[in-house]
């Protein structure tokens, strides 16, 4: 999963996280521009979207913005985790879940069930299938 | 007898009987892919009979209503006529008219509802994916992104960008050659197009929560995906480490979810028949059962349909005037 320049956003939004109180696009892009090749306007319409999209705040200063996150990655974060769990419900969201939250009953009858079936009859590396 | 209303019939068959005969044959899941297989040609026989049942019987009113004179006196006085004669009667063609209104009606709904269902769940994966982007960090020698919290999931999304979601916690409880098998586990998923899948199922029995055969479609069709994405990361990880994997992940979690439901059953048919696996002999049984259902299912209606027209006359009779339309099979 590497990134390409159409994930400007999450390279934009995790300097951004990395550093605090508020950051000027100039800012930004200088930090970019040792990195990479790219154009001051193409941070700037970046910036611009994540403001409209809700990711980032931001507040005028003199002639240019001074852009915020509006809230914190872990925030983000935790707000995702709670949509990808509601997933499992009755959202639209098409999620496939490698294994869905499962409570300390469930988990023993899992065991059980392991141990109803005795030893794994495995052939490890070969498969079952 | 009519096409339209035989078709009608064989779906209202298959939705009563194959959300009872199914789930037996494919809950042990011997042959997923095979399973899921049959799945899909029993929900597409059904949704093409009503589709194709709609199709006939708008047709055959479309095509009585632009003989000439349809709704002057004269033509009344004919259906007068020919109801005295024994012939179609006017109730009957109102009754025709309104059948056609209803499933026709039906069918459109039912498209409409479904297309809406999808459009929002593709517009609703494609936000979080691009959040799970932005928020989620790449860590060296995983590949899916990490998001840091205390739940232990890992789950993927497909379309574009194509995601693979991984929580740290996750991370921190398997071993490296677990998390690889965890993450082959979803890259199955999204190589076999499983969402797709997952998204037409789960519109349909959201479309029409009250007919059972499309709830338990989705259910069912989900952990049958589960199985099949299980058996490709066994077979290249090995079966003891993807065992592995799902009980250190199915430990109780530290956090308590309120997104519980009845999913253990899964999980547990999973882990069997990950732990003691079938024999080739019952895994070609299973393939030949659901052969045989799937031959019952979609050339039943055929020899029924065979049957019935070798004993009937075909052609014009005095009880069955009508050339015309679907009603003269």
């Amino acid at each position: 999963m590497a990134r390409g320049f159409g994930d400007l956003e999450a390279v934009v939004m995790d300097r951004l996280w990395e550093c605090d109180g508020a950051t000027t696009v100039r800012e930004v892009f200088e930090d970019l521009l040792r990195d990479r090749e790219i154009a001051y306007t193409t941070v700037m319409s970046t910036m611009d979207n994540l403001h409209r999209k809700g990711w980032l705040s931001r507040e005028r200063d003199g002639k240019a913005y001074r852009y915020w996150p509006s809230m914190t990655r872990e925030q983000y974060g935790a707000a995702l985790m709670r949509e990808a769990l509601d997933a499992g419900g009755r959202s639209d969201r098409v999620l496939a879940h490698f294994l869905e939250q499962i409570s300390a009953e469930d988990s023993a009858a899992l065991r059980k069930v392991l141990g109803r079936v005795g030893p794994v009859r495995v052939r490890s590396g070969k498969g079952a299938r | 007898m009519s096409v339209a209303v035989c078709l009608l019939l064989y779906a209202a068959v298959v939705c009563v009987i194959a959300p009872r005969l199914l789930p037996p044959l494919t809950r042990r899941g011997s042959a997923p892919g095979a399973a899921i297989a049959v799945w899909l040609i029993v929900l597409t026989s059904v949704l093409a009979s009503w589709a194709a049942a709609a199709a006939a019987l708008v047709v055959y009113v479309a095509r009585t209503w632009t003989r000439p004179d349809p709704l002057a006196l004269r033509a009344c006085f004919a259906a007068w006529r020919s109801a005295a004669a024994g012939q179609h009667g006017v109730g009957t063609q109102i009754g025709l008219w309104a059948l056609t209104l209803v499933v026709g009606a039906f069918t459109v709904t039912l498209a409409a509802r479904v297309g809406r269902s999808l459009l929002r769940a593709r517009a609703s994966s494609r936000r979080h994916a691009r959040s799970a982007h932005i928020v989620g960090r790449r860590v060296a020698g995983v590949d899916g992104l990490v998001l840091d919290a205390p739940q232990k999931m890992a789950y993927c999304l497909g379309g574009r960008p194509e995601t693979i979601v991984v929580t740290s916690a996750a991370i921190a409880t398997l071993e490296p050659a677990h998390l690889d098998a965890v993450l082959a586990h979803e890259r199955a998923h999204l190589a076999g197009r499983h969402h797709l899948l997952l998204a037409v199922t789960r519109a349909l029995a959201a479309s029409l929560p009250r007919i059972r055969l499309f709830t338990v479609a989705e259910t069912e069709i989900a952990r049958l995906l589960e199985m099949c994405a299980d058996d490709t990361a066994a077979r290249r990880h090995g079966t003891a480490v993807l065992l592995a994997a799902i009980l250190a992940l199915a430990g109780a979690d530290p956090i308590p979810s309120p997104a519980l439901g009845a999913n253990t059953v899964g999980v547990c048919a999973r882990v069997a028949r990950l732990a003691d696996p079938d024999t080739a002999a019952a895994r070609v049984r299973a393939r030949l059962l659901l052969a045989a259902v799937t031959a019952v299912v979609v050339f039943g209606p055929f020899a029924v349909w065979a049957g019935v027209h070798g004993f009937t006359p075909h052609g014009l009779t005095p009880h069955n005037p009508l050339p015309c339309g679907p009603f003269t099979a």
